[in-house]
């Protein structure tokens, strides 16, 4: 099934069960989402639950903010992260604070889903990775979706939370297939243990988590360890039990990130990993991430600024022989 | 001059397009921005135009077709008969874009490692709680060269196990595949563990040494485990090798493959194999000979025996023990026979049994010679043989051992 | 008079045109990548308020091939930038959105829409402040209208009393959405009336173009008060390269072209049969020498990603 196809069934089955349940957006009505994940939602649920809004970022997540205070579940889109800059004042100050400001009499049932990262030449403006935007604000859940469980599962979940959530996905990652069945299970508050391996574990999220399986063994052959692979899934609040727990066995962590270094979310991870794990370790931690550059427009130029398998290899394996292995 | 369309980049994220219909043929006059082409791409069908106007001369992809970005469809010329470039033909083939390669490459050098220039008591925590868990200071040992800057867990355990053991006893569990951390364990008293404690160790507890089968021993193991779904059925008797002239100058082992020979040449059921569905009876007469090649069985073929003379088959054996010596069979020399000859003799052994080799319609064990006389064990296959036949042959054998003139002809 | 603006505004015109579906024909063959939206149809908004405005400041959204050919970009440096070759105008590192040209007084080429109005706004405080007279124009398209960004600007412009001119494109869509379903007053220039001088032409006339801008220069030079266009224009391409266009119908598409600018511009009188056939082959030919230059121009080189972040001369100046 497509990732975006696992979307679109998540949104589809939490309208059809909950009348309350409306989405919000650009294009994702009429025109059938820009990315095609709203796709048939107009026809099947009409205007009045999937609504075509202006282009106005502020007021998408504004109205609502509106809504879910109105005992509606809105689950809005914002066509890219890029543009939820726009909105950023309503996601940081009043959505992720009314319930705490309140004394927790406002409820904000609501899903602020979007995807992010580099697709193909779309310049700077339009593929950024900016979870660390949102996964620093308390009062927030962010959740991210790397193939069709992780989408479906978390979706659904993330609408039926009462908290505000940012629902982080991929733009390339939409025309990819992945395995799905329904009887599948994911809690998307839990990180996810792609690969188990005994020496080394590779923390990652959203795409890289695909770059990354696609050299784990050849990562394994040269080095001649056994990689354990996780999928870090949500970002706030992080399952740091199941990353440290893979730390005290592996012993040795990296981190796969595609936002810029300087700042970037993978900090986050590492510091907190690294505060459990210290005496644990036998090799300093390592963070593969972009460059702190604005992505470029020249194709060879943005794919030098962002990881890519062959890098991640190369990383990996010089890091692993100046480190012991 | 001529102008290649190419199949479009329709939408950012289109790799392979599909040929739905030609709206034009071959032949056809097209204007500038006349649809040409339906296409369909990752997000819909659309109809393509000409961005020149010309005759469509040649169109390079069907109907149904998927082909990837950037590869030529059509081409449109300015005359009707426009000769085709050469390298159009060849372009046909629809090229792979750098981009849609699905395989990864990786770097085939040596990827360069910095060497860091660390002061010593530099280690990772890992290795530090371990050191300190046995009493052993890092900065010390990395002083003197016994444990690497910087140290890692490994690295200590490594040295504690160095310690802990003798060197040839740590050789001595290398060879039995033990897992020094779990022996020392059971020595936690000692101070050092000599290659004594290991041998001990080992035999207190049975552990085997475990030894890999080379593949030819695995080979001649199956085919030993087929050959027991022979029915099989034994015949003892003996041979009196008097008759057999003293200085003759050839072997017995040589006498008694070319009489054995010219027997199976007589009886066609010496000579044939069967599949259960068939008896295949073969022309000549081929026996192989066991030899042993540094502990291996093998059992190489003299071929056509009928044919070969007593020095021819003298020569062959010495052929044999030679090819032994060095260790090297031909696939040739090992097929063909369908019937074996093993002998004991040399070893003191009077009597035994052989199991038929597959293919074989039989084999017979020679043992040593006691006053000219020889046991025999023949093993016959029961499907190819009953036990009237294979007395039969026996006595055709013995025959022709009291045969002076037979014997005679030989020699001549 | 009118004769030689008609001659100037067919080169521009016709150059802006063919440089489009070149541009097309090139995505198409795998050397454009990313996202390209195409102005085929709006050339008469782009040129003639380009021209008008002369050496004013221009600040434009992201369909900004054809303003920077109109104020004086050479097409080569514009076509080696959407081959993402280091001899374009950003080296390169921008694309097809992000056209730069400050000696110029052409700010570009700006993806977030509606984002670069505010930066409009302040540009005219800038220059109004250091007595420079030559006013600014921002173009946008009708989606942006509905956003807060254009709304806050529209106050701050009357309110601080800036030489600005607004030029709406109403080309009735933003990408799939109708302006019907977006905006509860589809006359965009109502919008605008209540703060500041606001009219609505007809876009596909080059002439009325360039006779509203020409008058709001005016204004806004003498009265340092902003001024309003709302050109009613239709972009004959979907929005973009990734877009199907399937929810405009055939029907309005047709009765646009019907009013095509540089049809219209032929048909005026204006032009001789010998200048439209000049004009027609020079502007092959340089449309042709521009996918030459960029063809043949090399790559940025891969230190390329790490420049142009930070001001390296700034450093100097802590001490």
């Amino acid at each position: 099934m497509l990732y975006r196809e696992a979307l679109n069934l998540a949104l589809d089955e939490m309208m059809e069960k909950d009348e309350t349940v409306v989405v919000l957006g650009e294009d994702v009505g009429f025109y059938g989402g820009n990315y095609r994940v709203t796709e048939g939602l107009y026809a099947k649920y009409g205007e009045r639950r999937v609504i075509d809004t202006p282009i106005a970022e502020n007021s998408i997540v504004g109205t609502a903010i509106g809504m879910a205070l109105g005992g509606l579940r809105p689950v809005a889109e914002i066509m890219t992260a890029n543009f939820a800059m726009l909105a950023m004042d309503q996601i940081v100050n009043s959505m992720s604070k009314l319930r705490y400001m309140s004394g927790g009499k406002l409820l904000l049932p609501m899903v602020v889903r979007m995807p992010q990262g580099v697709v193909k030449q779309l310049a700077s403006q339009h593929s950024q990775s900016l979870e660390s935007m949102f996964a620093c604000v308390p009062g927030i859940r962010v959740f991210t979706a790397s193939d069709c469980i992780t989408a479906y599962h978390g979706l659904k979940t993330a609408i039926m939370l009462d908290d505000p959530v940012i629902f982080l996905e991929h733009t390339l990652l939409y025309f990819e297939k992945f395995e799905f069945s329904k009887d599948s299970f994911y809690n998307p508050f839990k990180a996810r243990v792609l690969k188990e391996g005994k020496d080394l574990t590779i923390f990652s999220y959203l795409k890289m988590v695909h770059d990354v399986m696609k050299v784990v063994t050849q990562i394994e052959n040269t080095l001649n360890i056994s990689v354990e692979v996780i999928d870090v899934g949500p970002l706030n609040p992080l399952d740091l039990e199941t990353l440290t727990n893979s730390v005290k066995k592996t012993k040795r962590f990296v981190i796969v990130e595609e936002n810029p270094k300087h700042g970037g979310f993978g900090a986050n991870i590492l510091s907190a990993v690294l505060e459990e794990t210290f005496y644990n370790l036998d090799a300093p931690p390592l963070r593969i991430a972009g460059e702190d550059t604005p992505i470029p427009y020249n194709r060879k130029l943005e794919l030098l600024a962002i990881p890519t398998p062959e890098k991640i290899y190369s990383k990996i394996v010089k890091w692993g022989k100046e480190n012991g292995l | 001059m001529a102008y290649e369309i190419v199949m479009p980049q329709l939408t950012d994220t289109m790799e392979v397009g599909k040929i739905v219909r030609w709206l034009k043929k071959e032949g056809d006059y097209v204007e500038v921005n006349e649809p040409i082409v339906e296409i369909e791409s990752d997000k819909a069908i659309m109809e393509v135009p000409s961005l020149r106007a010309g005759y469509l001369t040649k169109i390079l992809a069907e109907e149904g077709e998927e082909i990837p970005v950037g590869s030529v469809i059509a081409v449109i010329s300015e005359s009707k008969e426009e000769k085709l470039d050469e390298k159009l033909e060849e372009k046909q083939k629809p090229q792979e874009k750098e981009e849609t390669q699905k395989e990864l490459v990786l770097p085939q050098e040596e990827i360069k490692v910095e060497v860091k220039q660390l002061p010593p008591a530099t280690a990772s925590p890992a290795a530090k709680v371990l050191a300190k868990e046995n009493g052993i200071d890092i900065k010390t040992l990395q002083e003197e060269g016994k444990l690497p800057i910087p140290a890692h867990e490994k690295d200590v355990k490594s040295y504690l196990i160095n310690e802990k053991f003798q060197e040839d006893a740590i050789n001595f569990l290398k060879d039995y595949q033990l897992n020094p951390e779990d022996v020392a364990k059971t020595f936690s008293e000692k101070e050092k563990i000599t290659i004594e404690d290991v041998k001990n160790f080992v035999t207190i507890n049975n552990i085997p040494l475990k030894k890999s089968i080379t593949s030819i021993r695995k080979s001649l193991i199956k085919n030993l485990k087929t050959s027991l779904e022979i029915p099989v059925f034994h015949i003892f008797t003996e041979l009196d090798f008097s008759n057999i002239p003293k200085e003759s100058g050839f072997t017995i082992t040589t006498w008694f493959i070319k009489i054995l020979g010219d027997c199976i040449y007589q009886y066609e059921k010496l000579r044939t194999r069967t599949d259960e569905e068939f008896y295949y009876v073969y022309p000549t007469a081929n026996i192989s000979v066991a030899v042993d090649v540094s502990g291996e069985l093998f059992a190489p073929v003299i071929k056509s025996i009928e044919k070969k003379s007593l020095t021819e088959i003298s020569q062959e054996l010495e052929n044999i023990k030679q090819k032994a010596k060095e260790g090297r069979f031909s696939r040739e020399d090992l097929e063909g026979a369908t019937f074996s000859v093993s002998n004991l003799g040399m070893y003191n052994v009077t009597m035994f049994d052989a199991i038929i080799p597959p293919n074989c319609a039989g084999i017979v064990a020679v043992g040593k010679i006691v006053n000219n006389v020889a046991k025999l064990t023949f093993s016959f296959d029961h499907r190819i043989l009953n036990g009237r036949e294979g007395a039969e042959f026996i006595n055709l054998l013995q025959s022709k051992f009291k045969d002076d003139d037979y014997i005679k002809s030989l020699m001549g | 008079m009118q004769q030689s603006l008609a001659e100037k505004f067919y080169y521009l015109m016709k150059l802006g045109r063919v440089f489009e579906l070149r541009a097309k024909e090139e995505y198409m063959k795998g050397n454009i990548g990313g996202f390209l939206h195409l102005a085929i149809g709006e050339e008469a908004v782009h040129v003639g308020a380009t021209v008008a405005f002369e050496k004013g400041d221009i600040f434009t959204h992201y369909r900004d091939h054809v303003y920077a050919i109109a104020k004086g970009i050479e097409p080569k440096y514009l076509m080696a930038e959407l081959f993402g070759k280091k001899t374009g105008v950003a080296k390169g590192k921008g694309g097809s959105m992000h056209f730069f040209e400050p000696s110029l007084n052409f700010y570009g080429g700006n993806a977030i829409v509606g984002a670069h109005i505010p930066h409009a706004v302040g540009m005219a405080y800038a220059r109004k402040y250091r007595g420079e007279n030559t006013g600014v124009l921002v173009a946008f398209g009708d989606g942006a209208t509905n956003s807060g960004n254009f709304y806050e600007s529209l106050n701050l412009a009357s309110l601080w009393k800036l030489p600005i001119v607004f030029l709406c494109e109403n080309n009735l869509y933003a990408i799939g959405t109708r302006i019907d379903r977006a905006s509860a007053i589809t006359d965009i220039y109502l919008k605008a009336k209540p703060y500041m001088m606001a009219k609505q032409i007809d876009g596909m006339d080059v002439f009325e173009v360039y006779k509203a801008v020409m008058e709001a220069k005016e204004y806004i030079q003498e009265e340092s008060k902003p001024y309003f266009i709302e050109a009613l224009t239709y972009r004959y391409e979907p929005h973009s390269m990734s877009d199907t266009g399937n929810y405009r119908s055939a029907r309005e598409l047709e009765i646009a072209k019907s009013k095509d600018p540089i049809e219209r511009l032929k048909k005026s009188g204006l032009l001789s049969e010998s200048y439209i056939k000049y004009i027609d082959d020079l502007v092959e030919k340089e449309i042709e020498e521009a996918v030459e230059f960029a063809k043949n121009s090399p790559e940025p080189e891969e230190t390329e990603l790490y420049t142009d972040i930070y001001c390296e001369v700034c450093k100097n100046v802590i001490p």
